[in-house]
């Protein structure tokens, strides 16, 4: 298989050729599959181009230049995804283009594994997606991985490394996973390995979920989650986590000198928890004209507390403060600051949240629209979303807008954008 | 006295009248759906092509496995939709999405949106969940009919009432009124018959949407085989295994 796409640059055609050739290996594989290990892959292409509008009075401006944060302008990704036999993949080659920077490519095997009989023994190796829970604003027992509520039109997620035993049963299942098998405490909780054993069942209406997870950082968890359908339009679900330790990224404690202030380093603390909780509870009612309208509302005992967020904003100032003073070097304001931005890569922001989103769908003429309110209990702050696309025979639409709110000491009312936009188009083969 | 026991004799004689009538109805609904399903476990390729006036608008192939138990299993093998499941079990619905690991609990509401929906396709048999009497008989394109009025025994069916017209002479299903929770007709359907594996079968159902009538849908059955999967595939937890082809 030749691609000639003279309009792309020049690191796009070589990712593009990398995934044509995958396409063609995947082909003959296909043709080679004997009928009881059949093979079918599909390509999406997928462009989203991405604008956003920065806070001029971001108390975070001197960092900004070193994160990544409001410098997506677009991504151009190829998406190979499906499987050959008993071996599923998910590829992505992807370029991406930020503000101030050349274009970046990337290739991403983010699934790559095989499920397996063996002696009778279902298992599943190697790199695979493994969250799973059954709320949408907050996953309390997305103990192994956990998905970002920040991004817009995120790409796939990225699996991790597993092995795991299933067994499933006329009314349930049950599952042994080694996560990160081999990798004991990394850097992050994410990279961790850890082991955990999976539980489901049916009851009647509704689903029961379990899971028990145990790693070197957080010790022993375990939680149970439940989704049950008790009328014709509505869902009702609850999570709850019990962690033995937990931990939580927060700002240095008040009354740091220059010397603290200015040190990358320091400028985050992780924190220890006992005991922390996480607990959610929400419901969708659905409509027979296709509107529905989800709600729910959480805890969460390892998020930063509203203090927290006060105290970053404080500090934030501190170092913007300090810029131009004699002796203070431009480079270790925004070094610590952009250090700080950090606390904003924890999967959920708000201690107490809640999400409110209604959405509506025509199959019909493919059209749909949602519109998300997001928001802190504890400190006021929101992100509100409104979304709209279009899915045709093979093309879809997707565009929104984004905006973040509420008091400038919040969560989200400290992000440093105000308002972020994308327009999305993917085809698929 | 007498007219206490003429009126015992009455209602015994309606009694015996509407279980015949049941057993009736029962029998025609079997011999129906011998004409969609006649395996009771199988796997259905079907294709749905949504016209919009007579403009093919969309097409869309779905892989149907079916199990005894009201089980099946939908396949999306659109390219649009590929690595979507749906399973049904009863009256229980799971939706799985490609993009996530975890397999959706969705309510019956959910499942009927669509011109044909997930339940359409997925449900091609009527003796397991309705009953009801013959009310009439009545001519449909020139075929005379007979007319049952059906009620759906459990709620978790895609459509509460249905009108049901039956060809006299062989039972193949002909046309059927399709009315939701509020009474309201929903959808008409017609069916197209047609030999497949030299047994007379409906080829195809066409579904002409009631509330927007410039919109119909052509449900074809492309094969029906006798190709089973082990109960392990009709868990929701399962869903999440690749081990099937979509």
């Amino acid at each position: 298989m030749r691609l000639s796409l003279p309009g792309l640059p020049y690191r796009q055609r070589r990712l593009l050729g990398s995934v044509a050739a995958l396409l063609a290996g995947g082909a003959s594989w296909s043709a080679m599959a004997a009928d009881d290990m059949p093979a079918e892959f599909g390509w999406t292409t997928r462009v989203v181009a991405e604008g956003r509008e920065a806070k001029r009075d971001s108390p975070f401006a001197a960092g900004l230049p070193l994160t990544g944060f409001g410098r997506d302008r677009y991504r151009i990704e190829q998406e190979l995804r499906g499987r050959a036999g008993p071996v599923s993949l998910l590829l992505t080659a992807t370029e991406s283009g930020q503000e101030g920077s050349k274009p970046t490519g990337r290739f991403l095997a983010h699934e790559a594994y095989a499920d397996l009989v063996i002696g009778g023994e279902r298992i599943s190796v190697g790199k695979k997606q493994l969250s799973g829970d059954v709320a949408y604003g907050f996953r309390p027992i997305d103990v192994l991985q956990r998905e970002s509520r920040l991004q817009l039109a995120p790409p796939p997620l990225e699996g991790i490394p597993m092995l795991s035993w299933d067994n499933f049963s006329s009314q349930g299942a049950w599952s042994l996973v080694l996560a990160n098998p081999g990798h004991g405490r990394r850097g992050e909780a994410r990279d961790d390995g850890s082991i955990a054993l999976r539980l489901y069942r049916r009851e009647g209406s509704a689903d029961l979920h379990g899971v028990l997870r145990h790693s070197g950082r957080l010790g022993m968890e375990f939680g149970g989650a439940v989704s049950a359908v008790p009328g014709e339009a509505l869902e009702l679900h609850a999570s709850l986590l019990q962690q033995t330790r937990g931990e939580r990224r927060v700002p240095a404690a008040d009354g740091a000198g220059t010397a603290q202030l200015l040190n990358a380093d320091a400028a985050l603390l992780t924190e220890g928890i006992a005991n922390p909780r996480k607990a959610l509870i929400g419901g969708t009612w659905t409509t027979a004209d296709g509107y529905s309208m989800l709600g729910e509302v959480w805890w969460d005992g390892t998020a930063p507390a509203a203090a927290d967020w006060q105290r970053l904003r404080r500090q934030a100032r501190q170092r913007a403060a300090l810029l131009g003073l004699p002796g203070v070097p431009a480079a270790a304001v925004a070094g610590a600051t952009a250090a700080s931005l950090r606390i904003f890569d924890q999967g959920n922001l708000a201690r107490r949240g809640a999400l409110a989103r209604l959405a509506w769908s025509d199959s019909a003429s493919g059209w749909s629209a949602s519109l998300d309110l997001l928001g802190s209990l504890d400190d006021g702050g929101r992100i509100v979303t409104a979304a709209v696309a279009w899915q045709g025979e093979r093309l879809r639409v997707d565009a929104g807008l984004r905006r973040h709110g509420g008091p400038g000491d919040s969560a989200f009312g400290l992000l440093p954008d105000r308002a972020a936009a994308f327009v999305g188009l993917s085809l698929a083969y | 006295m007498f007219d206490r026991i003429a009126m015992l004799a009455l209602l015994s004689l309606s009694l015996g009248a509407m279980a015949a009538d049941e057993g009736k109805v029962k029998a025609l609904l079997k011999q129906a759906d011998d004409f969609r399903l006649a395996i009771a476990s199988g796997r259905v390729e079907t294709e749905v092509r949504s016209f919009k006036g007579d403009a093919l608008d969309k097409t869309r192939l779905y892989a149907v496995y079916l199990k005894p138990g009201r089980r099946s299993l939908v396949l999306f093998r659109t390219a649009s939709e590929r690595g979507q499941k749906m399973l049904m079990l009863g009256d229980d619905y799971w939706l799985m999405m490609p993009s996530s690991q975890r397999p959706l609990r969705i309510t019956a509401m959910q499942k009927l949106l669509g011109e044909a929906s997930t339940g359409d396709i997925a449900t091609m048999t009527w003796s397991d969940d309705y009953d009801g009497a013959v009310s009439g008989e009545d001519v449909i394109d020139g075929l005379p009919c007979l007319k049952l009025d059906l009620l759906g025994q459990r709620k978790g069916v895609s459509y509460p009432r249905i009108v049901l017209y039956l060809a006299k002479k062989d039972r193949h299903p002909v046309q059927a009124e399709l009315y939701v929770a509020s009474d309201k007709l929903a959808k008409l359907a017609r069916f197209s018959m047609g030999e497949i594996d030299g047994r007379r079968q409906v080829t195809v159902m066409t579904l002409i949407d009631h509330l927007q009538k410039e919109r119909s849908t052509e449900v074809h059955y492309l094969s029906r085989t006798g190709k089973t999967l082990s109960d392990d595939y009709f868990n929701p937890a399962f869903l999440v295994r690749a081990d099937l082809t979509q």
